[in-house]
């Protein structure tokens, strides 16, 4: 597996404001800065070149900041806040803020989805130096594939033609688990490090709100005046906060075990290829091996649940393909999508385990799914995946669309093989005891199921729409 | 209740023979061969023209010179038919095979020729089988006798009217499953349950094949196979309509006086009807033309909105998890409920349904409906569900609607996709659960009060003042980021 660099939970961002549907909900504005606006509208990565598009931007919102602009309504009104902390710059800068700014005690906490051993190594340690008054880590890794990943690969869950949604799986996993965690230290408030430019702000914050409307938000970011990682850095000097000795990387990363994402430095122009070395859970297809490789998924109720003829738990498994995957260059999505928030973004995406299962899942559901019940699980598949990017993790309508896909997937069971091959992913079998194919109806002999003769029927009418329009049209 | 006026509630229209097809996966179940009636010119030339029992029997010639539009259509029809036919004609490949069949019975001509017909043709003895759905305690008077008589070996009679309407129609009504804008699935939903029922009786009475009525030109042909198919594929099916040479009331009687068969004395109705406890069709006649209107002595379950009381009815229906459950605070069955409603909407004219509907076998037909209280009831979940769903549950909700009404329609009962829809629509409506009251006045059904202990109403967002939870000046960050994209394209295209 390729070894990973460091990168903070959340990107590094300028701030802006965000918009929340639903819930309890406290709006944080900035103070005003001169500098700042001229930031609005464009995001800040280390190195980007500033644009034409800040100007006009800025100007507008200077008008409406100034009219909407005031301090956070709950400082000094918050004992305990639960912090979802990384260990990176930004979640090390805030613990420290928010004791400042909102006079509370901080509890960091570190959900465990897969990012990496490296990720999670003195984690305590940085967060006390921090101030923080305890550190609590939680082992997600196999609730997050069971009760998140799992539920979207049966519903069949792209985003946007290519995404597979790793990011917006594991934010609810994370903000229904700090939710879990302010209730057992007694905290009323719950705080990320998400930038008001992002989706995963909406993500965090309509779980909190599902979970606990009574629970208070803090999101730093939309708040404070720090613009940038420089800005980061002084800060935490001047509060004698260790600055995290990391190797700086050009990328903006997150990394679960579904996914790793890049975003970016020369990604930020999607005319720009990604380089070589950018790469880190898959090969080039170049560089793969130039034998294939084969591996069986077995499934059962459209859920994954052995590789290879070996019964393996859902992160395990998931753990195996991803390197499997990897080996062979499976998995990179290089995509310009649609954020919830309405700009458009560039990220490039290595998913080499769950395209593995995407398409083992796929390839089953051809043998035990009729045309038109495929047709209408395809067309919920698109609702549910937009569902699940907006944060709506526990909306009613992702659970109801979820007994769906739960029920008509319950003869999704059989076995589909797979040939691996610089990059490319292809079937080359698959069985199923509730397949729907029948030889003996596909091949070219008449049988006593499918009698030949009735086609003749079933062709005048079905084309009877057909014939009397075209009577109508030629005066017959 | 309305008196109802006796009418041969035969499962299916009287109508020509023609070839039939069958929308049923070809990968499931087992299809039996398909039936061709033998060439006969007059059969030929009525082909794409609906005869209807009581019409009037009408030279080809007068036909055609009176559609003359249609001339072309019966000619070119005919002509190619004959073709195929003469290139399939086959006789039944079951005959002098079956055991024993059970047939679906109404008492009505087309039934009770049925059952000598099987006899002589097949040379099995018959079941007769009729479910009471709720289509009048007349259609039932002295079946038993009537079937006796026409040579059954016995009949059963089954009262479904409960199952009928919590597992078909209350699944159907919170579901939302409308067809073709206006149809509330009447006969569609009547016939699984029906055919259903067939299935359970060939088991217990050890018959080895199932009969219908139902005419190659309908939609019912498919609804009963298609569920024989998915709960027993190994049972035969006949269809008579579809093999046999009657083509007609006439030649019915004829046959039936040959044969010794009483035919059974009803008032002859010049509409084709079929009547449960969810609605009654009106079918036929001078209905066939679609530029007249329905005469005002066709009706029989509603009264005309001009002859409805002066003075609005108030009607109070409670709903738990979308399913209705009391009117007017009294708590009643599935089946007593919709009775209930059906006398206070019928007597309010509540209910009239005029459509052209496609069927699934390819043509438009015209149908007129009478369902005063499914009318009631569709009208009050949907109002409640204002107050329980979100915008977007509702718009995902009513679209997978359309679809759950064409499986219904197109016989799909069984099938696994309706069950999946229907988990969905039993998990999303778990919150709807409320009461509304409804205004009757004229045939007209308005909501007057809604209410739920899930309602996400909430009169302090809704009102004018600002709020806790919703916070006014956060708008000016919703709409910033909600506009983005259009202010992106807009700085575009004026070079910004």
């Amino acid at each position: 597996m390729a070894q990973l660099k460091a990168s903070p939970a959340c990107s590094t961002r300028a701030t802006a404001p965000s918009f929340h549907t639903t819930g309890h909900l406290y709006h944080h504005f900035w103070k005003a800065k001169p500098s700042s606006f001229k930031e609005l509208g464009l995001r800040t990565s280390v190195g980007a070149n500033k644009l034409q598009v800040i100007k006009a931007a800025a100007r507008s919102d200077t008008e409406v900041v100034s009219e909407t602009t005031k301090a956070g309504g709950l400082r000094g009104k918050l004992n305990k806040v639960v912090l979802a902390y990384s260990g990176g710059l930004d979640t090390s800068v805030i613990v420290p803020w928010l004791r400042e700014n909102y006079g509370c005690e901080v509890v960091c906490f570190t959900a465990d989805v897969g990012q990496g051993i490296k990720e999670l190594e003195g984690l305590e340690q940085k967060a006390k130096a921090s101030g923080a008054c305890q550190l609590v880590v939680k082992d997600l890794k196999e609730e997050f594939v069971k009760d998140y990943i799992f539920p979207c690969l049966r519903a069949g869950a792209v985003y946007e033609r290519k995404y597979l949604l790793g990011t917006s799986m594991a934010r609810p996993v994370i903000a229904k688990a700090m939710v879990d965690v302010a209730k057992e230290v007694g905290a009323d408030a719950v705080s990320h490090g998400c930038t008001g430019k992002g989706n995963d702000q909406v993500r965090f914050e309509l779980t909190f709100f599902a979970l606990n409307p009574k629970l208070n938000v803090v999101a730093p970011w939309r708040e404070w005046d720090i613009t940038g990682r420089e800005d980061a850095i002084e800060y935490a000097k001047k509060h004698s906060i260790p600055v995290p000795v990391t190797k700086k990387s050009i990328y903006s990363r997150d990394r679960n075990l579904w996914h790793l994402s890049h975003e970016g430095d020369i990604l930020e122009d999607p005319s720009n290829e990604p380089k070589k070395d950018m790469y880190m859970m898959s090969v080039d297809p170049e560089d793969a091996p130039d034998q294939a490789e084969y591996v069986e998924i077995g499934l059962e109720s459209g859920l994954p649940v052995s590789v290879n003829g070996k019964s393996l738990s859902p992160a395990s498994l998931l753990a195996e393909l991803n390197e499997i995957g990897g080996r062979h260059g499976i998995g990179r999505i290089d995509m310009v999508e649609n954020r919830l928030v309405g700009m458009k973004s560039r990220g490039v995406y290595e998913t080499p385990g769950g395209t593995i299962l995407f398409a083992a899942a796929r390839e089953l559901e051809s043998l035990t799914l009729d045309r038109e019940t495929i047709q209408v699980k395809d067309s919920l598949a698109l609702k549910y995946a937009e569902l699940v990017y907006a944060g709506r993790w526990f909306d009613p309508l992702r659970e109801s669309m979820d007994a769906f896909m739960q029920k008509i997937t319950e003869t999704t069971t059989g076995s589909v093989t797979l040939k691996l091959y610089k990059g490319s992913v292809t079937v080359t079998s698959r069985t199923s005891p509730f397949s729907l194919y029948r030889e003996d109806i596909s091949s070219f002999e008449s049988g006593q199921i499918y009698d030949q003769a009735d086609a003749a029927g079933f062709i005048r009418l079905y084309g009877l729409p057909v014939r009397v329009r075209a009577m109508l049209e030629q005066g017959i």
